[in-house]
């Protein structure tokens, strides 16, 4: 055991000393959050006031309901167009070369028609922002209600008091009652817990092949293999990376914890109102999500860890194990796409399936705990199944492992890997 | 005396598209210096993996220090150095030499003490703070030795040493071998330079395509192989071409090097005869001397032509 113990502490050593440990501790978290907040603060995005004109061609008195709506928003600056409908189509083409022009965001065509049919039009440049859009529409939509009510002669009051904001709050109910949680927060987490899970899988894993190749590119190997046995050198790869990993988890950990504990003391250092920092409702996490994550890291790693051990383990240098790794990226990939599904149905058959399946289980079953109450025992069945299929895969690697190493040139087949792995 | 350090018996090894080894038996007592000598593709790298346990043999037993465990169990008591060779380019140097010896077994504190030591005694204490690859590849070699000898093993196994050392580093690791076996320590090195062989080894043992030529102590090597042998060195090399054409007729066996020649003298066959018909042709000799046939000859003579394609490989690259 003291010769595992030495490569577990190399291979620990090595890479904590390593500049690129310290820039992966500080920036990781930096980067999950970016990629975890900014898509959906640059869709959501308030971006600058549109400028766009209403083209009221014949439909009244609705154009300024709109006007009035949107002006209401102020995330719009509009200007009302009146024009005969026979003109409607060449003020629409001068105002599509204003738009080109960069000096309209966009104009909305209101007709005669809209009022009766329900429907209108919108031409500008960017019409993707969710938000942005989704104003336009309800604009539109609330002006549209509001024109058909009063000319069926219901009061102007009656129709304001009818369209007031219509607030709906959603809250999870998990076991311990309602959490006082909102379901955007809970998807956060989840989102936030899935991608956690691939990247670092994915990183250690890759770590652990990048290592067998350097072991087998400088040639190292042989005096490695003739002091220990292969499947020792594996085992304390492994061990030792899997530290880095836990390392850097209780250094992330530590340091969310104290940021969350004294956030309001360092937001008062850069300024902010105490105010607003209790204004913030921070997402709950629970012990048992934290304790499923640290379960499903560990096994899911060692599963992985030993199939990007075969990849290193196979081929003869980096370039070749871009390609050679592919397959198990694949698995990885696959896994954080279904888990995208527990989003939507934390309980349906995919999300169910998926966090059985021992491939996909490491990181689809966290989110189903970040999402959703997951009974105990599907939880330990999971964690179970995934046990036993790690413990055997990396038997299975350890003897393919133990013959590729010491193997160059042409890169197996899958043939002659079953046949390593049968080889005594 | 009973005392084999390492012991194979009828050991063959196949792999996929040929035949590594066949039916290899040797014996190497405690506090010999023993070369394992072929050309190239012989066998000799893959006897030396079965005898460290890196490949299994199909057939037969390897016994190390008596018993069969293999190579990894003893790794304390072995330094062993593959023909290729590596090291971690990050790490460095002492870190290096500290792991690899731990990786065989040896105490951390014990392993910082020897590696120091090492480094020392090899003029590179200033560097054990670098990483690996930022010396220069002459100093690699040394950290290299360093790696292998540092826990004083009793059994050496060394992989063609001595290919592509410089000369400096040629003269280190010879004095270590050196050093090594008068400290009562076996070592085994393989090698395809006779030359090489013939200074250092106490015992030989020759294979070509898998299978042993012959092996034994190197002067009963020599007496056995009988036959009379003569060293020619000419004055110049146009000498050379005149006297092998006068000499043609007395022997069985010529290897001409140009200046210098070593004959094998046809049976019954006086060297003095050969001395008088080359004086009396008018060659200009330097030496002329009756010796023991070098095992460069022994090794053509038993290996045949078969071997004789490889056998101007062995120039060291430096």
């Amino acid at each position: 055991m003291r010769k595992v113990w030495a490569v577990v502490r190399r291979e620990f050593l090595e890479r904590v000393r390593n500049k690129w440990f310290v820039i992966a501790t500080v920036l990781g978290p930096v980067f999950v959050i970016a990629i975890t907040v900014l898509p959906s603060l640059f869709l959501m995005g308030g971006s600058q006031r549109r400028d766009i004109v209403v083209l009221n061609a014949g439909a009244g008195g609705l154009a300024q309901r709109v006007e009035a709506q949107l002006a209401r928003t102020g995330a719009y600056s509009v200007t009302v167009v009146d024009v005969p409908e026979e003109r409607q189509v060449v003020v629409a083409d001068s105002l599509t070369r204003h738009v080109q022009g960069n000096i309209l965001s966009g104009y909305l065509i209101l007709t005669a028609a809209s009022l009766e049919a329900g429907a209108a039009e919108y031409r500008g440049r960017n019409v993707a922002s969710i938000r942005d859009m989704a104003t336009l529409e309800s604009a539109v939509r609330q002006g549209i209600v509001a024109e058909r009510l009063t000319r069926h002669g219901v009061d102007p009051a009656v129709v304001r008091e009818a369209q007031a904001r219509i607030d709906v709050r959603k809250l999870r109910i998990s076991k311990r009652g309602a959490t006082g949680e909102s379901g955007e927060a809970s998807f956060m987490v989840g989102y936030f817990v899935g991608l956690l899970l691939y990247m670092i899988i994915l990183l250690y894993g890759i770590n652990v092949m990048r290592s067998v190749i350097e072991e087998k590119q400088s040639r190292i190997i042989e005096v490695l293999v003739s002091s220990l046995k292969p499947f020792q050198l594996m085992l304390g790869k492994v061990i030792g990376v899997a530290g880095v990993g836990l390392f850097q988890f209780t250094i992330w950990g530590l340091s969310g914890f104290a940021l969350v504990r004294y956030r309001s003391q360092i937001l008062t250092l850069f300024k902010v109102p105490a105010d607003a920092v209790n204004a913030v409702k921070l997402p709950s996490i629970s012990a048992e999500l934290l304790i499923a994550i640290v379960v499903y890291f560990l096994l899911g790693y060692m599963l992985y860890s030993a199939l990007f051990a075969v990849v290193g383990a196979i081929v003869n240098s980096d370039s070749e194990a871009q390609q050679a790794q592919q397959p198990v990226m694949m698995l990885l990939v696959f896994s954080l796409i279904i888990s995208f599904s527990a989003f939507a149905d934390a309980s349906g058959p995919l999300a169910t399936t998926a966090s059985m399946v021992p491939f996909s289980s490491p990181i689809v079953m966290p989110v189903r705990v970040a999402t959703s109450d997951v009974p105990v025992q599907d939880l330990l069945l999971s964690m179970g199944i995934l046990a036993a299929s790690a413990i055997m895969i990396v038997w299975v690697s350890a003897r393919i492992y133990r013959i590729g190493i010491l193997m160059y040139g042409k890169r197996p087949n899958l043939k002659e890997l079953a046949r390593w792995a049968r080889q005594s | 005396m009973n005392d084999l350090i390492v012991e194979l018996e009828g050991v063959s090894k196949r792999f996929a598209a040929h035949v590594a080894v066949t039916g290899l038996s040797l014996k190497v007592p405690r506090g010999v210096v023993y070369g394992l000598l072929g050309p190239n593709g012989a066998g000799k790298t893959t006897s030396i993996r079965m005898m460290m346990n890196i490949t299994m043999p199909d057939e037969g037993s390897v016994r190390l220090f008596g018993d069969d465990r293999g190579g990894r169990h003893h790794s304390a008591r072995i330094g062993y150095l593959p023909e290729e060779r590596g090291l971690y380019p990050k790490m460095r140097v002492l870190d290096a030499l500290v792991f690899l010896a731990e990786a065989k077994g040896v105490e951390r504190a014990v392993a910082r003490r020897k590696a120091l030591e090492w480094l020392e005694r090899l003029g590179l204490e200033q560097w054990q703070k670098n990483r690996v690859n930022e010396l220069s590849k002459g100093m690699q070699q040394k950290v290299q030795f360093a790696s292998t000898v540092l826990h004083e093993p009793e059994l050496l196994i060394l992989d063609e040493p001595f290919a592509g050392l410089d000369p400096i580093n040629q003269e280190v690791l010879k004095e270590t071998v050196v050093s090594q076996a008068r400290a009562g320590h076996t070592v085994i090195f393989s090698t395809h330079q006779m030359e090489v062989a013939e200074k250092i080894c106490d015992a030989v043992c020759i294979i070509a395509q898998g299978e042993k030529v012959l092996d034994g102590r190197l002067g009963d090597v020599k007496q056995q192989h009988g036959g009379t042998h003569v060293a020619v060195a000419y004055e110049d090399s146009a000498q050379g071409g005149a006297g092998m054409r006068i000499a043609a007729p007395f022997v069985t066996a010529a290897d001409d090097s140009g200046v210098f020649a070593e004959l094998t003298l046809r049976d019954g066959t006086d060297p003095q005869q050969l001395l008088e018909a080359l004086v009396r042709g008018g060659v200009r000799l330097r030496r002329f001397e009756r010796i023991e046939p070098s095992l460069h000859r022994i090794f053509l003579d038993r290996a045949g032509a078969a071997a004789r394609a490889d056998r101007r490989e062995d120039v060291t690259h430096a």
